[in-house]
């Protein structure tokens, strides 16, 4: 007699059916926990036994594959850098060409406003010179006697008074600036309309002259007064400290120039009044 | 291997003859060892599983571990090995949808393990393509009975078909290289 074995045996039965019972109850329980927005028990246990691992297992992977990363494309990284280093040179020597653009256009636009508020016939000139020795205060412009300059022409800046021109060649003139001891310019302040002398202290300028009872404050704004050589009202300077003893006949006032002596670059030259 | 194989009268099963027993397989691998792999390979598809993805699937290290410890274990260990596999899948983020497919397809695969060699691509692979069909199926299946009409229908089939493709690529790899570690051995 031969033996029949089915397929649904007996044993096979009762495991599969124990093993579908215990897994729809494992579904269950997630389902419920799932639909009340809670975490079942295996939920809870499972996340404090594996979060653990799995916050340790990214950590790892993700440092070999950085590492892994980083040495196949460290070639490209290399170049990349190069480019990207020749990049940057080239941008930072644009920015530094707009950047002397801009400063140019800017002292361009007040000498413009200059000239503009001011009459008489006005040619751009550029400084090319200091005295090698600074024994004077001195500068010297690209526009000579070829060009109209003349001695006592008065040079300004997009600031204020720079000085005037003490000698002139064919291409070429020599400014003696007003913060020369030798300069000499009559000016007045603009708010209590004290008339004086500014000269030149190497340094600075300082207003001499000014009358004893003439009410002087820092930060009054001194401007030429019209005379022989300059025309009024180009600044100066301000009122940097006020000097007055009560047994001298005059006051002195130290002054901040207007104009920054020391980055002259263009200049506008009245070649006549 | 196949010298090694001894063709004994094979008793009668449902689809027909037993196959013939492997005496050079030597002793199936222990339950804790199969236990310790899957909790890896779980672990493994929770944390990186984002990073495999093709075209919204991923591939199921655990579907082709349950299927191949079913072809070489049997029913049982196939199934209980699906069944923890499949609630621990569940307990970090399944929603109680994995659980008893895995269980069905651990068991499934077993009950193949009397005509089929868990050596064998073909099997292997067939079995693995089966497997991920049931397991999606029946979770589809939990899904649409336990939270309502999802009608998620189309996405799960496109990507139940990828992830087909996707478990089956691993399954053949893992058998080749199972094959290769047993010829060096």
């Amino acid at each position: 007699m031969v033996a029949i074995h089915s397929f649904w045996d007996e044993r096979k039965l009762l495991v599969f059916v124990a093993l579908i019972i215990v897994a729809a109850g494992v579904s269950l329980l997630e389902i419920d926990a799932a639909k009340h927005g809670r975490q079942s028990v295996l939920d809870v246990a499972a996340g404090a036994l594996f979060t653990p691992l799995q916050s340790g297992l990214t950590r790892v992977v993700d440092a070999i594959g950085t590492s892994v990363h980083d040495v196949v494309h460290s070639g490209e990284y290399a170049a990349r850098n190069q480019a990207l280093q020749d990049k940057v040179n080239t941008l930072a020597a644009a920015n530094a060409r707009l950047q002397g653009d801009a400063a140019e256009n800017r002292d361009l636009r007040r000498l413009l406003a200059m000239k503009q508020a001011m009459a008489g016939d006005a040619l751009v000139a550029d400084v090319v010179g200091y005295m090698p020795e600074a024994t004077r205060r001195e500068v010297t412009i690209d526009r000579g006697s070829r060009d109209g300059v003349h001695r006592d022409s008065v040079v300004v800046s997009g600031d204020g008074l720079v000085g005037h021109v003490l000698s002139t060649g064919p291409h070429e003139a020599r400014v003696l600036l007003v913060i020369d001891p030798d300069s000499n310019v009559p000016a007045y302040l603009q708010r209590s309309r004290s008339w004086g002398i500014v000269t030149g202290t190497w340094q600075h300028a300082k207003m001499k002259y000014i009358d004893q009872n003439a009410r002087l404050q820092t930060g009054d704004i001194v401007v030429t007064g019209h005379g022989e050589i300059y025309p009024g009202g180009i600044p100066i300077g301000r009122v940097r400290e006020i000097d007055r003893k009560d047994n001298a006949l005059y006051q002195v006032a130290v002054l901040d120039p207007a104009v920054d002596f020391h980055s002259l670059v263009h200049v506008l030259v009245y070649t006549s009044p | 291997m196949n010298a090694d194989l001894v063709r004994s009268a094979p008793p009668r099963v449902l689809f027909g003859p037993r196959r013939p027993v492997d005496t050079g397989a030597g002793a199936p691998p222990r339950f804790s060892m199969l236990l310790l792999v899957a909790v890896a390979a779980v672990l493994c598809q929770a944390t990186f599983g984002h990073a495999w993805s093709l075209r919204g699937a991923h591939v199921s290290l655990l579907t082709v571990l349950v299927v191949w410890t079913g072809l070489r274990c049997g029913p049982t260990t196939g199934g209980w090995l699906g069944l923890l596999g499949g609630a621990l899948e569940d307990a970090l983020g399944g929603g109680g949808a994995d659980v008893i497919g895995m269980t069905l397809v651990g068991f499934l695969s077993g009950l193949l393990s009397s005509r089929f060699f868990a050596d064998s691509l073909t099997a292997v692979v067939a079995a693995v393509a089966g497997g991920t069909i049931v397991r999606n199926a029946v979770a589809y299946a939990v899904l649409e009975i336990a939270y309502g009409d999802r009608g998620s229908y189309h996405r799960i089939a496109h990507a139940t078909a990828w992830e087909v493709l996707l478990n089956c690529t691993l399954a053949a790899l893992v058998v080749l290289a199972l094959r290769w570690w047993v010829d060096r051995r």
